[in-house]
């Protein structure tokens, strides 16, 4: 009879441990500082990454497995970056790794869009760093934004200062305009381009006259 | 035959040859610039004003360099205008198609207008004879082609001077505005 008893409470204990997980640790971060078993499967979950407070991203996931200081999520519902707190970007992706300490979020075979998609994105990796707030496409990634389809081998995104940077076999085509560089740097806000190395522009130039 | 007549045949091949300087409007155009060190920015374009710009002056064995058809516009600093087709080649300007050769301190084309402008310094060189001059303004819709400021237009056996010098290449007609003053070699007495 008492051992029948003991697993009960054993029973709730761990029952009480994983309710208190979902609804306190992961639904509302910054996540309190208590002490997190090796691994943990939750079912279910939303996400969220914040900075100073301010939520950076949100993701729902059906299946969360915690392991140390590494969340990793699969089924997910669409994730969503916010830029001051408004849903700024929305990303399909199949995996996501989320290293808590660093606060780097790991976006598997991930397609990146905004709200009206004017900006479509895709890339195997994208690694978004939310101390640096820094978006890396470590592999090659085609980019849709404002009329322009940009290939590169490598990007990198610098949320804070709208800067994208593209490295290694750089295609940029605007129009009739095909641009090829070995690296760029394109100011988002201003619309300028700046083109590291040597260049090749191919443009289509009209009819016949 | 008159050496007069000669020279004017001379003159009017020259202007036959130069009528290459018509940018044709088809076909793909590139913009390349060369022996840029990765990590130097040479170019910049800005998008919302349609301005590609680039400057090489400060980068060794650096070009720039675009092509349409068989016509090449090198320089070591050009600006294009995207939205009206304008095109500024500085520093070691210079344009080339097949024998003809231009170079200026600057060459300016006006896609809209289909103008040519080069100034400072203006070399034409063809395989019959050379143009000096200050400026030169070539249109394409009329095909012509004028030469002003100190201008000289050399041959193989003599020279012409003026200031103001007009190919009308589609009429095959020379126009010499002012005083123009020659000086030619008998080729078959050796004298002037």
């Amino acid at each position: 009879m008492r051992s029948k008893a003991k697993i009960i409470i054993i029973a709730l204990v761990v029952l009480a441990i994983a309710v208190y997980l979902i609804f306190h640790f992961f639904a509302e971060p910054p996540p309190p500082p208590v002490s997190v078993p090796p691994s943990v499967q939750l079912l279910e979950s939303r996400l969220v990454g914040r900075k100073d407070g301010a939520r950076q991203w949100e993701i729902w996931a059906q299946s969360v497995l915690q392991a140390g200081e590494s969340v990793t999520l699969n089924d997910m519902d669409e994730i969503i970056m916010f830029q001051d707190d408004e849903p700024y970007l929305f990303i399909d992706a199949q995996r996501a790794v989320w290293e808590r300490k660093p606060d780097i979020l790991y976006l598997h075979d991930a397609v990146v869009r905004d709200e009206d998609e004017t900006f479509y994105l895709e890339s195997d990796l994208l690694i978004w760093a939310g101390s640096e707030e820094t978006l890396t496409s470590p592999e090659s990634v085609f980019i849709r934004w404002q009329g322009l389809e940009i290939d590169a081998a490598e990007m990198l995104l610098k949320a804070q200062e709208n800067l994208l940077y593209l490295k290694d076999d750089v295609r940029i085509r605007d129009g009739s305009m095909l641009w090829r560089v070995e690296s760029a740097v394109y100011d988002l806000d201003q619309e300028r381009m700046e083109f590291f190395g040597s260049l090749v522009l191919e443009e289509e130039v009209g009819e016949s006259e | 035959m008159n050496r007069k007549i000669v020279t004017l045949m001379v003159v009017v091949a020259l202007l036959v040859t130069s009528g290459r300087f018509a940018l044709a409007q088809s076909q793909v155009g590139t913009l390349e610039i060369t022996g840029v060190p990765t990590d130097v920015a040479a170019g910049r374009y800005d998008r919302e004003a349609g301005v590609f710009s680039a400057d090489v002056r400060e980068i060794g064995g650096a070009l720039i360099t675009v092509k349409l058809e068989d016509v090449e516009i090198t320089g070591k600093t050009m600006e294009w205008r995207t939205d009206d087709n304008y095109l500024l080649f500085t520093v070691d300007a210079r344009l080339t198609q097949d024998d003809f050769e231009l170079t200026a301190d600057q060459v300016e084309y006006f896609g809209e207008d289909k103008n040519l402008k080069a100034e400072g310094r203006v070399v034409v060189t063809t395989e019959d004879a050379t143009v000096y001059a200050d400026h030169l303004d070539y249109d394409e819709e009329t095909d012509e082609a004028l030469f002003t400021g100190n201008v000289r237009v050399v041959f193989s056996d003599g020279v012409l001077e003026g200031e103001r010098f007009l190919m009308l290449l589609e009429k095959s007609e020379l126009q010499f505005f002012g005083s123009f003053q020659g000086e030619f070699t008998d080729e078959e007495n050796g004298e002037q």
